[in-house]
């Protein structure tokens, strides 16, 4: 492999600069993987015994959509699952966010919770969810607890750690400027903090969306995870793609176009203070 | 050990001993019911019940009905050990292909990021439709798991390697064989005992998940069942080796592996 | 007496990434270099003497032009022509001696015979008592030295060094200047050395090669003709015979520059 230049572009055919960057990118890659795959799937779905059951098509996993689509059912789950994870999500990282700033002010305290939280941080939320269904059954309330606590734990832990993170530096320079604690918290720990709670609120959510997915599953209240569960129980193999499918184009919307960009923003503006 | 090292243990085993002194005030009080809140007691004797026919070790080893305790716990770790075994190979070699080309990463990448979208425990369904209920299943999923997080991580690893490194080392005469083994995934091991940490983080949790729902042994249905049977001591038991199973092999095990990599090849290692 | 590396009529041009434009690095180039000779190629930024060091190690191909070793037609990297760079292309995770001794590995030189060629340049080198070190508890210096000995250790037929004291401070590029020197008496190895410090040029080269801007092309040679021996920075600041041809090659880079900036 030679080191410096290779010529990319064939000589004589004059790219546009849009054309270019999608070729250098792997625009072109993602369009052939995609295709490849789709025709894989349906050359195998139409081979094997028994498709519906194993590998419907491409064709019957859209034309199940527009069925569930037209009756909306399709649109109320993905709703219904959208509003647990926002619902539970705002909750957890509202309560989580105050928690990890107001511990990770004094050391002692910070020490002292550290592996408390690290401990329930090992307890993932679906560990959690056979006692939630003791306790409350298969409500909402279950799948909602379920949500909270996951959330919780990784936004504290990381807001913690960046509170404690922010360098000394900037807290004794305010002092020099006789600064008092509180106004020391106000300009320099609380700011200093937002990167951190920009990942730790993207983290949080993350692992909250697949405890709403599972929480769903077990405690069956409707929605996009009780779908492709219950479809899966009566043979329904189209509807189960199809759920998985939307799981995870609604997932990598969510995280490309909303949460990573709100990161971002967040770290560049408040990221005086480096991790 | 030092002072500052005492005081940390001293202070951060406070909030255990409260948790624990409470729980026990609980089971002599009876604030909350015991189908609630077991008794410490309780779920200590839980592991006896389980145990209760079990032979000896021998016995236990072999994952006889009589020794359910140890046999959930070593299906669960079977499960995990053999999803390494054949995922972490397999992920590292794609991850070092696909950072030494281009295309083949621009080809991968966007399965890989779809597949990890669907989340683990979303593959779940399909997987039982597959394969049935059982260990299929899970080792399906843990697979699909940490085979992605260690193409990811490797990949970005490889790609991190100055390239001067690769030019080095095929002036010394080195070939194809030399650069990968001696420059690509050496260098690359950092971000591959990330990787590693993390689809074992991912996956522990997805595992427990799919044999609550798509397993026939292991923690996750020993939860699901005991839920059923309203047996909350079982299920408190469970969930505490979980979490203890977990503390061990990420802190005593992964961090210090990730720490070690990373600080011998004169990197700066940040604490996740 | 035949030379040891030939190079005849080198055109080497490229398409830039960006503008799509051919970039001519090297136009018609020529020069020869003689067994046991340390050539030094210097001349202004973008002149292609990097371009041509990566030719001649086997790391770019070339379409145009004769270049040989030894009479054999370069085709492509290889232990007959040791490269030490100008970033520090030596492996962080392995240890001093591991470094150094990674051409005969790869070779499969038997491990014995390995240890003790390993031992000789660390010693060559300067490096005695570092062989268990890391390089990241190395200076830049002595990391330099490390990739020197790497390259010798392999022994190849010509070095070729791509401005390896660049990143360096002044007074550890002068030190590291004359153990080159002191190794290059010891060895007497076919040493090409990139650079664009014309006094680093005349201290060290037998011959300068003095290159003109892009399209870069011999623009003239200036020979040094003080014996190695006597090449000790502190004898040789004052002494005519550096001066004046170091005066002279600063002048001939200085015009290309200066017809650059027009």
């Amino acid at each position: 492999m030679a080191t410096t230049s290779l010529s990319v572009a064939r000589p004589g055919i004059v790219l546009s600069a849009r054309a270019r960057r999608f070729w250098r990118q792997g625009g072109i890659e993602l369009a052939l993987v995609t295709l490849v795959l789709l025709a894989a799937w349906a050359t195998i779905s139409v081979t094997i015994p028994r498709p519906d059951r194993y590998l419907p098509s491409p064709l019957s996993v859209v034309l199940s959509s527009g069925d569930l689509l037209w009756k909306g059912i399709l649109p109320n789950y993905v709703g219904q699952t959208l509003w647990r994870l926002v619902l539970g999500s705002l909750i957890g990282l509202a309560l989580g966010i105050p928690f990890g700033i107001l511990v990770g002010l004094n050391r002692h305290v910070s020490e002292t919770f550290y592996p408390v939280l690290n401990f329930f941080q090992s307890i993932s939320g679906i560990a959690l969810l056979p006692i939630l269904m003791i306790w409350w059954g298969t409500t909402e309330k279950t799948v909602f607890g379920v949500i909270v606590y996951t959330c919780f734990f990784p936004i504290a832990f990381t807001v913690l750690t960046g509170v404690r993170s922010t360098p000394l530096i900037y807290m004794n320079a305010l002092r020099t400027l006789g600064a008092s604690r509180l106004r020391i918290v106000r300009d320099v720990l609380v700011p200093g903090a937002m990167p951190s709670i920009a990942t730790g609120a993207r983290l949080s959510i993350g692992y909250a969306w697949r405890a709403a997915i599972a929480g769903e599953m077990l405690a069956g209240r409707r929605g996009l995870g009780w779908m492709i569960f219950s479809a899966q129980q009566v043979d329904q193999t189209a509807q189960v793609i199809l759920g998985m499918v939307l799981i995870g184009f609604l997932w990598i919307l969510l995280d490309r176009y909303v949460l990573r960009p709100i990161e971002s923003d967040t770290i560049q503006r408040w990221g005086l203070v480096q991790r | 050990m030092n002072r500052a090292r005492r005081r940390q243990i001293l202070l951060g085993a406070i909030p255990f001993l409260t948790l624990g002194t409470i729980w026990q005030m609980n089971a002599v009080y009876g604030w909350l019911a015991p189908i609630h809140i077991p008794p410490p007691m309780a779920v200590w004797g839980a592991i006896f019940t389980l145990q209760d026919s079990c032979a000896g070790l021998v016995d236990a080893l072999q994952q006889s009905p009589g020794c359910l305790f140890t046999s959930h716990i070593l299906s669960s770790l079977g499960r995990v050990g053999l999803s390494l075994v054949v995922g972490l190979p397999l992920g590292v070699a794609f991850g070092v292909l696909a950072g030494m080309h281009r295309r083949l990463a621009n080809a991968l990448e966007p399965v890989g990021v779809f597949a990890n979208a669907i989340s683990g425990i979303a593959w779940v369904p399909l997987a039982i439709v597959w394969f049935g209920v059982g260990w299929l299943t899970t080792l399906f999923i843990l697979l699909n798991t940490v085979f992605w997080l260690v193409f990811f991580n490797t990949l970005l690893g490889v790609r991190g390697v100055p390239r001067v490194y690769e030019n080095g080392v095929r002036t010394l005469g080195g070939k194809r064989r030399e650069v990968i083994t001696q420059v690509y995934i050496p260098g690359a091991l950092p971000s591959i005992v990330t990787g590693i940490r993390m689809s074992m983080g991912f996956g522990w949790r997805a595992l427990i998940a799919a044999e609550m729902i798509g397993g026939d042994r292991g923690l996750g249905f020993m939860l699901f069942v005991s839920a059923q049977e309203y047996k909350t001591e079982e299920v408190f038991l469970g969930v505490l080796v979980i979490a203890v199973i977990w503390m061990l092999t990420d802190r005593a095990c992964l961090v210090p592996l990730e720490r070690w990599t990373i600080e011998r090849w004169g990197l700066v290692w940040r604490p996740t | 007496m035949k030379p040891k590396l030939v190079v005849r009529d080198l055109t080497h041009h490229y398409p830039d990434e960006y503008t799509g434009e051919d970039v001519h690095a090297l136009e018609r180039l020529s020069l020869d270099v003689d067994e046991g000779e340390l050539a030094a190629v210097v001349g202004p930024s973008g002149c292609g003497k990097t371009t041509l060091l990566n030719i001649l190690a086997g790391l770019l191909p070339y379409r145009q032009g004769v270049v040989q070793v030894d009479g054999v037609a370069v085709k492509g990297p290889g232990p007959d022509r040791g490269v030490v760079f100008q970033e520090h292309a030596i492996l962080p995770w392995r240890t001093v001696a591991r470094n150094i001794g990674h051409g005969l590995e790869i070779q499969g030189v038997p491990r014995q015979e390995r240890e003790r060629k390993v031992g000789e340049f660390i010693e060559l080198v300067g490096l005695t008592g570092f062989e268990d070190r890391y390089p990241h508890e190395l200076s830049g210096g002595m990391k330099q030295r490390v990739a020197l000995g790497r390259t010798l250790c392999a022994n190849p037929v010509i070095m070729l060094m791509d401005e390896p004291f660049a990143a360096v401070d002044a007074q550890t590029r002068i030190t590291l200047q004359e153990e080159l020197n002191r190794i290059a008496i010891a060895t007497r190895k076919t040493i090409l050395f990139v650079t664009h410090n014309v006094d680093e040029a005349a201290f060290l080269g037998d011959r300068c090669f003095i290159f003109t801007r892009r399209p870069g092309t011999l623009k003239a040679t200036a020979a040094i003709t003080i014996p190695r021996e006597r090449r000790i920075w502190k004898d040789l600041v004052s002494d005519p015979a550096f001066t004046r041809p170091r005066d002279e090659i600063l002048e001939l880079v200085r015009a290309e520059v200066r017809v650059g900036d027009d």
